[in-house]
């Protein structure tokens, strides 16, 4: 199912490259010329805007994905490592005035290390228990960005553009390159991490833990490598987001709600798969762009009698619906539907 | 030391109603390992419905209040039949994060119907402060606290006597042994999320008595879920216990710590008592160890 008819490897190289065939090579270049290139063809600095904050989603949706959907360890504690993430480098590089590059690293490992810290129940619990003790993480974390004075999350903390060297990324389009820089890798990294050790570790532990660790798997280091991943990812996230989409943090940006959604997303991508995050955060970033920026004011303006919560309530209710249908309906996600479409299309016009 | 009766006497009194609203999710917990992550949205919807009711129709107290019990009622059982009656035998990721979803949808509807951010109940206990000793406590505190007794003791002869409440446990005993007794599982799921909703439909009120109807309530939601951390997550007992602790620690960290910490820590004061209680004795105060074989 996962190749076309007739490829084979003739060495051990060929056949673990990722990308097997002529015509792979062929879609995957042109797409990667077609993201490239986008500023090119996309001029509005509102879209490029938006694609950003789709870049940004998925890094920290691959890190969820790393953590929840191979490694079985639910966290709805993401928005608050994310948010970790963001104030570590706007302290750094506001308040201590270090470089970018310093700042962006430092994120990563202070929400990675954040990230331990409340991991460390997941060696005895599990499930529920665990998902608890992400939530509380969440309010925890973003109770003390409110109060410490520092931080101070209530007012809004200035965040400088990103800068690399001398050069400043100050337009949408030098941001996108950054962001888009970062996200490929980091699915280039999830990708190969899954075939590695490490992922098969993970997916023996999401599979059954206890099987896994009678296997020789050392459960404390995989699940707390996993915990520290996800959340690196997170913190990288976070930092973009502080420099390169938001400008000036307030802690209400990273509620409880922003976390339910990033579950959301990789529930309907496709938890456990490259593709996953991909395809989640592309559905619910740009759907949710769409029915705020195009369908509520179509709406509102087509039909006078909406009740008064119509704009804001619509959007979370709808992303509710559709993480409920999916769970129930395609509990695999999209990814899975992409896959029963490449199939059907290479056997067309055959059944079987 | 006048301060010390005020929060202990707030403590207790609030803490029963979390305990009411905990024992909600015992109850769905025990009866389908079903962990409803809705219950903060679900105390929001049914206190802005009791608003609805009350206030905006305008209808007399007893009407209205029949009508949120109903309202309960319908939505418990509207929830297990469409989220989670097909998920049955999912693993537990699904059933934890259908439960989000639902989390989601709830509050998009609340925003959707009610967009205010606060709302009071009408009066419905008698306003002038009680004096006890040194304390002076809200009328508000004490009839929340006598309603949550009473419904612990009309639950417990529930479970005892009645059929389906003598069903329930034996569900949750033994879901196999229940169903060759030719009890139907699905029907005593129904029925243990619309008690459930009952609960947090009257744990909502008895919260929005005292405080209003502000987002809060989602967050009394989540303290209920301390609530069953520590009492152990299949123990109904547990939960009546561990509600009043955890009123009293959040009342008696809120009073004493703020100087020494920040503003607000009463709101944290659970969550961290959530990560101590994972650390130490991961399964609760009186919850059932689990043995796992592969």
């Amino acid at each position: 199912m996962d190749l076309p008819c007739g490829t084979r490897g003739y060495s051990y190289a060929e056949d673990m490259a990722i990308i097997r065939t002529k015509t792979q090579w062929a879609l995957f270049l042109t797409l990667l010329a077609l993201l490239l290139t986008m500023p090119l063809y996309v001029r509005s600095d509102y879209w490029l805007g938006v694609a950003n904050l789709i870049g940004i989603t998925l890094i920290a949706a691959t890190g969820l994905n790393i953590l929840t959907g191979y490694c079985g360890q639910l966290s709805i504690g993401h928005a608050g490592f994310i948010a970790v993430g963001a104030y570590t480098s706007a302290v750094l590089t506001n308040r201590l005035e270090l470089p970018f590059v310093v700042g962006l690293l430092a994120a990563g490992f202070t929400a990675g290390l954040i990230g331990l810290v409340f991991g460390i129940p997941s060696m005895r619990v599990k499930g529920f228990y665990l998902a608890i003790a992400t939530i509380a993480a969440q309010f925890i974390i973003i109770w003390v960005i409110n109060h410490w004075g520092i931080t101070h999350g209530t007012s809004s903390l200035i965040v400088p553009y990103a800068s690399i060297g001398g050069f400043v990324f100050r337009s949408e389009a030098s941001q996108f390159y950054l962001i888009i820089g970062i996200a490929i890798l980091c699915t280039f990294f999830a990708k190969n991490l899954a075939r590695a050790r490490v992922g098969r570790a993970f997916i023996a532990i999401r599979d059954n833990d206890l099987a896994a660790q009678v296997m020789g798997i050392n459960l404390f280091k995989y699940k707390l490598l996993a915990f520290f991943i996800g959340c690196f990812l997170a913190g990288i996230a976070g930092s973009l987001l502080a420099h390169c989409f938001y400008g000036s943090l307030l802690a209400e940006y990273f509620s409880l709600k922003e976390s339910i959604l990033y579950i959301g997303m990789i529930i309907i991508g496709g938890l456990g798969t490259t593709l996953g995050p991909i395809l989640g955060v592309l559905f619910v970033r740009l759907l949710h762009q769409i029915l705020t920026v195009e369908v509520v004011p179509f709406l509102e303006g087509a039909l006078t009698a909406l009740p008064a919560g119509f704009a804001t309530g619509i959007s979370p209710m709808l992303f509710g619906l559709i993480i409920i249908l999916f769970l129930v309906l395609e509990p695999r996600g999209l990814a899975h539907r992409w896959n029963l479409f490449k199939s059907a299309y290479r056997l067309w016009p055959f059944s079987y | 030391m006048a301060d010390l009766l005020q929060f202990v006497i707030t403590g207790i009194t609030v803490g029963m109603v979390y305990a009411l609203i905990a024992l909600g999710f015992v109850l769905v917990w025990k009866s389908s390992g079903v962990a409803n992550l809705a219950l903060g949205q679900l105390v929001l919807i049914f206190s802005w419905f009791t608003y609805g009711m009350l206030v905006q129709a305008g209808l007399p107290l007893w009407l209205g209040f029949a009508l949120v019990i109903l309202f309960a009622v319908v939505l418990g059982w509207l929830i297990e039949r469409v989220a989670l009656r097909p998920l049955i035998a999912q693993p537990i990721l699904s059933l934890i994060t259908v439960t989000l979803g639902l989390a989601y949808f709830i509050e998009g509807v609340v925003t959707f119907i009610w967009p205010k951010s606060v709302a009071a109940l009408p009066r419905l206990f008698p306003q002038e402060p009680i004096h006890i000793g040194t304390a002076v406590v809200s009328q508000a505190y004490l009839w929340a606290a006598a309603i949550s007794l009473i419904l612990f003791g009309l639950l417990s002869l529930f479970f005892k006597y009645h059929k389906m409440g003598i069903a329930m446990r034996a569900t949750a005993d033994d879901q196999m042994a229940v169903q060759a007794c030719g009890i139907p599982v699905t029907k005593i799921f129904s029925r243990s999320w619309m008690l459930a909703c009952m609960l947090a439909a009257i744990g909502g009120v008895l919260m929005s008595s005292i405080g209003g109807i502000t987002y809060g309530l989602v967050e009394t939601g989540l303290k209920a879920f301390s609530v069953v951390i520590l009492g152990g997550l299949d123990s109904f007992l547990g939960a009546i216990i561990a509600g009043p602790i955890i009123g009293l620690a959040e009342n008696l960290g809120g009073g004493y710590l703020t100087p020494l910490t920040w503003p607000g820590v009463r709101e944290v004061i659970p969550f961290i008592i959530i990560i101590i209680v994972m650390f130490l004795k991961p399964y609760g105060l009186f919850g059932e160890v689990r043995i796992e074989r592969i």
